[in-house]
C-alpha cells in the first residue's frame, strides 16, 4: 500500500515533522511510526492475522488515527464505528462485520458480544512494550486487500458495510494529492468522523505528502466564529468538509477577505450545495480555491468540478464537473451514472466476506446529464435515498424501526427540501392511535440522531399506484398540505 | 420560556417530545443538538424575537440549556 510506504519513509527521513495535532498535542512521523507499531503488535498478540477485521469505537482523532495504521500494519481492515450510535445498530454491525478485536476505551459495551477481544486503549499493560522500530515485520498488504470497510445506510432496512481495498485508497490519494497539489507544507483541517469517506483525505493523502493534519476540537463545530479563529490559527491551508458547515460559517463565521490567510484551497462533498450559501463563501474568501467533490462511498469521489466564482450567478445547480479518480462514467438509457475504476469499492460486506456487485460498471442510482460545456450536472436520486447534512439515509432504514412501533401500520419517511442541510425528515404514518410522543422516544433509542424525522404527519391510508406499491410522489405532495405535528 | 420556542428544540432538534421531560439546566448538547441545529435556532429566535445574534455569541456557553438560550434572548431584546 502506497500510503505505508510514504510513512515508513517519512518516519525515517523526517522524523522530528509533525503529522498530527489535535488540542495542543502533536504527534511526529516518528512516533505515529511507533504507536502504530506498538498497537500492531498488541493486535498480533490478541490474534489479529491478516484479512481479519479490527473494529475502532473510537472518535475522530489521533489516539483513531494510530490504531487506524496500528491495524493496517498487522494486515487487518479497520472498521471505524460512530461511537454516537445507538447501541442496537452498533451491534448489528459488530455482527455482520465479525471483528476479531473491538478497541475503545474503558470497559466492553454491554452489546459487544464476548466472542469479540475488546482492547482498552487507556490499559497500560497493552501498550506497554517498547517499539522495536523494525520496519521488515510490517505488513505490506496487495492492492486487493482489504484497507477499510465503511458502514453506511441500507436500503433493506439494515446498515451495509462498504469494502474498500488498498488499491482504491492509494488511487484516491494519488489522485487528490496531485490534483490539488498537496505537499509536506500544507496543513489539513480534520473534521470528517472517521466512518465518512471524507476522512481519507485527512488519514491518508496527509500522511502521503508528509503534511500536517489539525483535528477540529469537536466544540468549535458549534461556535462558527471561533472555528475560523482556530482554522487562522492553525494556519490551516486546506479543508475537506461538508456543504453545511461551510454554508454555518459563510453565513455566521465573520469570514472576509481579510479572514484565513493561508487558506488555499476548501473542498466539499456529501451533498448538493444550495447556490446562495456557495456564492456567499466564493465572495467572503475570494483567493481560496473551492472544489465540489461528487460520488457515492462505493466509488468515493467519481467526478469533481473546481468552483468558477464567475460562473456562479448565471447556474441553476453547482455542476459536478468531470471525471476524478480516472474513473471512467457513462450514462444509462434511463439517465443513471455508471462508474468504473480505480477507486471502486471491492463490494458489501456480507455475512464475513465481500459480496461483488455491479462489476465492472457501478450503479450509482444518481442521475445525471451533461451540460452544454460537456459538465455532468447531478438531477436526483433513482431511489429514494436522502442526503442530509453530508449523512446519506435510506429512508426504509427508518422505516422498518417505525413500523415495530406499537399500533404502526406503515410507514414513509420523505425527504423535505431545505436550505440548511440540503433535505430534511418527514415521518408519513398510518394506524389507530399512534402515541407520537412515544414514538419520539421510541426512536431516539433506536436510531442515530440524523436519522430522527423533524415532523411527523398521520394519515388514514397511503395513497398507491395501480401496481399496489405506495405512491411515494404523491405522499411527498399530501404532506406539503398537512403541517400538522 | 416562549412556549413556541421550546416546542421548536424540543421536537424540531433535539427530537425529545415532551418539554417537561427537561427543566431548564437539562443538556441540549448532550441530547443532540448539533451545529446545524444551532443554525436553524438562531435563524429561528432572530425572526420570532425580531433580535439580532451577534456572530461571535454563537457559542456552547449561550446555547447549552434553555435558561442559558433565554437569557441570551433577554440581552439582545
Amino acid at each position: 500500500m502506497l500510503v505505508i510506504d510514504s510513512l515508513l519513509r517519512h518516519q525515517f527521513y523526517e522524523p522530528g515533522r509533525t503529522a498530527f495535532s489535535e488540542n495542543g498535542r502533536e504527534v511526529s512521523y516518528r512516533s505515529l511510526f511507533e504507536h502504530a507499531e506498538r498497537i500492531r503488535n498488541v493486535l498480533l498478540h490478541h490474534g489479529v492475522r491478516p484479512g481479519d477485521r479490527v473494529a475502532l469505537l473510537l472518535a475522530r482523532g489521533i489516539d483513531a488515527a494510530c490504531c487506524i495504521y496500528g491495524t493496517l500494519f498487522a494486515g487487518a481492515c479497520y472498521v471505524p464505528l460512530d461511537v454516537q450510535n445507538p447501541a442496537l445498530r452498533l451491534s448489528f454491525i459488530i455482527g455482520d462485520v465479525q471483528p476479531r478485536c473491538m478497541i475503545g476505551h474503558g470497559e466492553r459495551p454491554q452489546w459487544c458480544s464476548s466472542a469479540v477481544e475488546w482492547i482498552d486503549i487507556n490499559d497500560p499493560e497493552f501498550f506497554e512494550d517498547e517499539p522495536e522500530g523494525d520496519v521488515d515485520v510490517i505488513y505490506r498488504p496487495g492492492p486487493e486487500e482489504l484497507a477499510a470497510i465503511l458502514y453506511t445506510s441500507g436500503s433493506t432496512g439494515n446498515p451495509k458495510g462498504v469494502a474498500i481495498s488498498c488499491r482504491a485508497i492509494d488511487a484516491f490519494v494519488v489522485w487528490s494529492s496531485t490534483t490539488f497539489g498537496i505537499t509536506d507544507t500544507d496543513r489539513i483541517a480534520a473534521l470528517a468522523p472517521f466512518h465518512f469517506d471524507l476522512s481519507l483525505f485527512d488519514l491518508f493523502t496527509s500522511v502521503h505528502c508528509a503534511a500536517h493534519t489539525c483535528f477540529v476540537p469537536q466544540s468549535l463545530t458549534l461556535s462558527p466564529a471561533k472555528l475560523v479563529a482556530w482554522l487562522e490559527e492553525m494556519a490551516v491551508t486546506s479543508w475537506y468538509t461538508v456543504p453545511a458547515m461551510l454554508a454555518f460559517l459563510a453565513m455566521r463565521g465573520r469570514l472576509g477577505p481579510d479572514r484565513l490567510p493561508r487558506m488555499k484551497r476548501i473542498l466539499f462533498a456529501g451533498e448538493v450545495f444550495p447556490l446562495p450559501g456557495l456564492m456567499k463563501l466564493a465572495d467572503a474568501l475570494p483567493d481560496v480555491e473551492l472544489y465540489n467533490l461528487f460520488g457515492p462511498t462505493e466509488s468515493n469521489v467519481c467526478t469533481y468540478w473546481p468552483v468558477m466564482r464567475h460562473r456562479l450567478a448565471d447556474l441553476e445547480t453547482i455542476p459536478i464537473g468531470g471525471a476524478a479518480c480516472n474513473a471512467e462514467l457513462m450514462i444509462n438509457d434511463d439517465g443513471e451514472l455508471l462508474v468504473s475504476g480505480p477507486c471502486l469499492m471491492s463490494g458489501y460486506w456480507q455475512n464475513g466476506d465481500v459480496r461483488a456487485v455491479d462489476f465492472p460498471w457501478y450503479h450509482t442510482g444518481d442521475r445525471v446529464s451533461y451540460n452544454e460545456l460537456g459538465e455532468l450536472l447531478y438531477l436526483g436520486r433513482m431511489d429514494r435515498m436522502i442526503k442530509s447534512s453530508g449523512y446519506r439515509i435510506e429512508p426504509a432504514e427508518i422505516e422498518v424501526v417505525i413500523n415495530r412501533f406499537e399500533q404502526v401500520q406503515c410507514s414513509v419517511v420523505i425527504g423535505e427540501s431545505d436550505p440548511i442541510s440540503g433535505q430534511r425528515l418527514v415521518a408519513v404514518v398510518v394506524g389507530q392511535g399512534v402515541e407520537l410522543d412515544g414514538l419520539r422516544i421510541y426512536l431516539k433509542q433506536n436510531l442515530a440522531t440524523y436519522m430522527q424525522p423533524y415532523r411527523f404527519v398521520q394519515l388514514d391510508a397511503l395513497p398507491l399506484l395501480s401496481n399496489g406499491k405506495v405512491d411515494h410522489r404523491a405522499v411527498a405532495g399530501m404532506i406539503q398540505e398537512r403541517h400538522v405535528e | 420560556m416562549n412556549d413556541e420556542l421550546k416546542i421548536f428544540i424540543f421536537q424540531e432538534l433535539v427530537h425529545i417530545p415532551d418539554a417537561e421531560l427537561f427543566s431548564g439546566d437539562g443538556d441540549l448538547l448532550e441530547a443532540g443538538l448539533d451545529s446545524m441545529g444551532i443554525m436553524r435556532l438562531v435563524l429561528f429566535i432572530e425572526e420570532k424575537f425580531g433580535v439580532t445574534l451577534p456572530d461571535e455569541e454563537i457559542e456552547p456557553d449561550n446555547i447549552q440549556t434553555l435558561n442559558r438560550i433565554s437569557s441570551w434572548i433577554e440581552r439582545h431584546r
